[in-house]
């Protein structure tokens, strides 16, 4: 399988993220991250044929925000489409924007991803992605007040605890190990220029010494709530030849849901019984790497960037996705071969754990990785990057999207298949 | 553009209050579709739902209708606007060519939620939405009022077109059954409250629950599927300025650069179009769309309706379901093509138009031009 | 966030309610600005920096050149009536209620301004209003800094 057309990114541009962006409004805060792309792949704003953005809209208790929007996104009088997907909206965003290239439809298309999460209330939000499945419980027999106390494990926190303690007992790895995870990611957020949480000096000893939230998962190890916009400029290969020094080419992409993680018993299906087995993810990551040709992922893939807002899900995702060996990520880390100057660098922006803009998040995922392609990014490594993965996760803890991406185009198969 | 096949589709009659799970709902139409076309779930390549949080009452919603919408395990992805605009991501897909079927779905269930308040969310929440003055009817009210003034088109004349769009429902077997009103008339629609002046109780849609599954194909594979699939041969999408002051009401700049688009793709010309499902709030925006989509003189549009080519089915006043409407227009406009409409088929139908919107007052807006025949 | 049992009757459990929110909304660089100015009783606008448009209420940015709009200007309180309609309804976003009395809404467009905003409009009745009438800005009694400051506008020389 191979697309019609050649989608590539040339540019990919960010605002300023902080837990409070209180000095713009919404509107203002995804257009300085538009402006910022544009700037960058100098080009017209005239020149963009389609603008597809997308963020997690009750968390800012603006229902299609995008109407109002409008101007600001540079896409007055221009086809317009929003996709969300919750939390793997920016990733969904992407791959909507490959996929109107790939098409032949439209030559050059704005993706944004946004979200100021300061204006909602993203707890309660998050809480009531579970309040459906709970209005039925009673139905079924059970008290009220175990709902109720239940009620935390909605959240994202309370998913991801489950989610660490089948992850940590199938492969041994530490609480240390999970705070190894995160030392590594503030520090690098701190050389990164537009990150949230910051601590270039952060250590182990300090993540082990804040309190759990939900066990296994401490203060420490847990994702910021974020303002932040995040926009990608995709056009055709020819195109981008033109634009840009260094294209971009999105050679593989995959979008695929598992069953909801959050609980089974409003009769919508069985339900994750582990949710660290990740069979979405596992599908999509074949399917993006048998799209781009890559037969081991581990080898051929130079750079990593995965949605990991807890710990425990940066290892859990790079061995789901078949960068390591199962139960081997923790070693590798330890090892420092995920480090900035390691061989596999992953996570090099600071990820998702130290800036969650939720809308903006996954697409900030692949938009790093390009940027290492084409030399770019706020935290470089030191190697050249060829071939890079952005990954995305979210949904009802179930969707995953997966971009990989790379300097050369996609292999062309000629003569059938 | 190479042509794209619809090749099967259903529509959940919508009911003012209807006795289905909303999982349910869906996997009945998406069902119904893949029995319409002889198909199995696993011949299904990408699935996009079109869904709205707000509607739902639900962060993250769309992501829980999953297994209910046949896309477990398949690569899919989730607009939340129109249905129509769910099915130009399902073209884009299927264009790529990395896939070979593609199910789109809309769904809603108004009667679960205050769908006009869920439309002060949309509003600029640093001015609008505090003021909470705009809103469906009084944008409604103020486009019926510039339109009237600027072409001295008369209330009754209005009330007239709004009058055939409910008769025209009572002829349609999956209209809402309470829009169903073989004997309005137009002095009825005028003798109703006014919602906003100028608009009536009686000119604006009952809204409905319900759920609209389509399937696409490309070419190939469409030729494969069935014998008379109906072809999308154009698309045109364009989005306007959401400032309400900013904006000639009188004509729908969007639906002007979306149709020129659509026909360009085409190829095809607005006179060469026989029928026309376009989703407007309102009788009044109906004929406004149409103008603007070429297929009347400005301020003539009203003649369409009389001549029975703008709306056979109905419009969205044979119910409304927020996310399923465009989907709807298609499918009636499908029907016609297929010359399944029965009694609101309209003869010798070649080519046809079909629109979703979004936004207040059709700020963006969304068009198909589909044809019939091998 | 109790769950409120009373709700439940025969078959039907209604979850009304459960979930509440609170949403705080920054109004951004363009919109400070334009309630400083309310609280003093005046309007203030921004120009595109490119063709010259006159937005009120202010927005940092143009949507025709999409060039900045950071010249703040000062706009006068009197306005014309684009276009208005009178409805009983008050919808907002929590319930939409069909009231006893008319509202007049008016889309008004404020001199010097290029864009028009809907807002009440005070002291006159329904016969009277029209296109294109001149009006003038009623400030509320109480001026907060809120888009509430604007009571409405009313015709100028009185109804």
């Amino acid at each position: 399988m191979c697309a019609k057309v050649q989608p590539a990114v040339i540019s990919a541009g960010f605002c300023e993220h902080a837990s409070k962006r209180s000095d713009v409004n919404m509107a203002e805060l995804v257009n300085e991250a538009v402006e910022d792309t544009i700037t960058k792949a100098g080009i017209e704003w005239k020149d963009i044929d389609c603008v597809i953005n997308g963020n997690m809209p009750a968390f800012e208790g603006a229902n299609i925000p995008e109407l109002w929007m409008t101007d600001h996104m540079a896409s007055k009088n221009k086809p317009f489409l929003r996709v969300t997907t919750g939390g793997t909206t920016g990733g969904s965003v992407t791959i909507a924007g490959y996929y109107a290239i790939a098409s032949g439809m439209y030559e050059t298309v704005l993706a944004i991803g946004f979200e100021q999460q300061s204006c909602g209330d993203t707890s309660m939000g998050l809480a009531s992605v579970a309040l459906g499945e709970f209005s039925i419980m009673p139905e079924l027999g059970y008290e009220y007040n175990k709902i109720v106390s239940n009620m935390g494990a909605g959240a994202a926190i309370g998913i991801a605890s489950y989610q660490a303690m089948s992850y940590m007992r199938r492969s041994r790895a530490t609480e240390e190990d999970l705070a190894r995870v995160v030392v590594q990611n503030r520090r690098n957020a701190a050389k990164n220029w537009y990150t949230h949480l910051k601590m270039p000096t952060v250590t182990i000893e300090d993540v082990l010494d804040t309190p759990y939230i939900s066990f296994p998962l401490r203060y420490g190890m847990v994702c910021p709530a974020t303002d932040g916009a995040c926009a990608m400029l995709f056009t055709t290969e020819e195109k981008a030849r033109q634009i840009a020094d260094i294209p971009v080419y999105v050679n593989g992409v995959g979008s695929y849901s598992n069953e909801s993680a959050v609980l089974a018993a409003d009769c919508a299906g069985a339900g994750q019984v582990d949710p660290s087995e990740q069979l979405g993810a596992m599908k999509s990551a074949e399917v993006a790497y048998g799209q781009a040709g890559i037969s081991f992922p581990n080898k051929e893939i130079d750079y990593a960037e995965v949605y990991a807002p807890f710990p425990n899900q940066e290892l859990m995702w790079v061995e789901r996705v078949g960068l390591f060996e199962e139960n081997t990520a923790a070693e590798a880390y330890e090892q420092g071969i995920t480090a900035l100057n390691g061989e596999l660098p992953i996570n090099c922006s600071g990820g998702v754990n130290s800036t969650n803009a939720i809308g903006a998040s996954a697409m900030e995922r692949p938009a790093e990785a390009a940027l290492q392609i084409m030399g770019k990014a706020g935290n470089q490594v030191p190697k050249t990057v060829h071939t890079a993965l952005g990954h995305g996760w979210g949904g009802a803890v179930n969707l995953i999207t997966h971009l990989v991406m790379s300097d050369e185009p996609q292999r062309k198969f000629k003569g059938g298949r | 553009m190479e042509r794209i096949g619809i090749v099967g589709y259903h529509q959940v009659r919508p009911e003012l209050d209807l006795q289905m799970s909303p999982y349910e709902c869906i996997f009945t139409a998406v069902r119904g579709a893949l029995d319409h076309a002889g198909l199995k779930r696993k011949d299904i390549t990408t699935v996009i739902s079109a869904t709205n949080d707000y509607y739902d009452g639900k962060t993250i919603s769309n992501c829980f209708k999953v297994s209910a919408g046949g896309a477990y395990m398949k690569d899919e992805s989730k607009v939340e606007m129109d249905g129509a605009h769910a099915a130009q991501y399902a073209m884009f897909r299927i264009l790529s060519q990395n896939h070979k079927l593609a199910m789109v779905y809309g769904f809603s269930m108004p009667s679960c939620m205050p769908f006009e308040c869920t439309r002060i969310l949309e509003l600029d929440p640093t001015f609008d939405r505090p003021i909470s003055l705009m809103n469906s009817y009084s944008t409604c009210g103020m486009q019926m009022r510039a339109y009237m003034k600027k072409y001295g088109v008369s209330e009754e004349q209005i009330a007239e077109a709004t009058a055939t769009n409910w008769k025209n429902a009572a002829k349609n077997p999956l209209a809402l059954q309470e829009a169903q009103k073989a004997d309005m008339t137009a002095a009825e629609v005028l003798k109703s409250d006014y919602l906003a002046s100028p608009l009536r109780e009686l000119m604006y849609p009952l809204l409905g629950d319900g759920c609209t599954a389509l399937i696409l194909a490309p070419e190939k594979q469409a030729l494969k599927i069935t014998d008379n699939p109906v072809w999308i041969t154009g698309v045109g999408n364009c989005q306007e300025t959401y400032y309400f002051g900013e904006r000639d009401l009188t004509t729908s700049l969007s639906m002007e650069k979306a149709s020129e688009a659509a026909y360009k793709m085409a190829g095809v010309k607005p006179s060469d179009i026989d029928v026309a499902e376009l989703f407007g709030y309102t009788a009044c925006e109906d004929i406004i769309l149409a103008e603007s989509a070429g297929l009347a003189e400005k301020g003539k549009g009203d003649s369409l309706v009389a001549k029975g080519c703008l709306n056979p089915s109905g419009g969205a006043t044979s119910g409304m379901t927020p996310c399923a409407t465009g989907l709807n227009r298609i499918i009636e406009a499908v029907k016609q093509l297929k010359g399944e409409a029965e009694e609101h088929q309209v003869s010798g139908v070649k080519k046809a138009i079909a629109s979703g919107q979004i936004g207040f007052c059709a700020q963006n807006n969304i068009i198909y031009v589909l044809e019939g025949g091998n | 966030m109790p769950l409120d049992l009373e709700k439940m009757e025969g078959d039907i459990f209604t979850s009304k309610g459960m979930v509440k929110a609170e949403f705080t909304f920054w109004v951004g660089l363009a919109m400070d600005k334009f309630y400083d100015g309310t609280t003093d009783q005046k309007f203030i606008g921004t120009k595109c920096s490119k063709c010259g448009k006159v937005f009120l209420p202010p927005r940092n940015r143009c949507g025709d050149c999409f060039a900045k709009a950071e010249e703040f200007v000062d706009l006068p309180g009197t306005a014309t009536l684009k276009n208005f309609t009178i409805t009983p309804w008050k919808i907002t976003e929590r319930r939409a209620k069909k009231g006893n009395k008319n509202a007049l809404v008016g889309l008004v467009q404020v001199d010097g301004a290029d864009s028009a905003f809907m807002t009440e409009i005070l002291n006159t009745t329904e016969d009277k209003l029209e296109e294109g009438m001149k009006l003038k800005v009623v400030w509320a009694k109480r001026i907060k800094g809120h888009p509430q400051d604007i009571a409405g506008f009313e015709p100028v020389g009185g109804a």
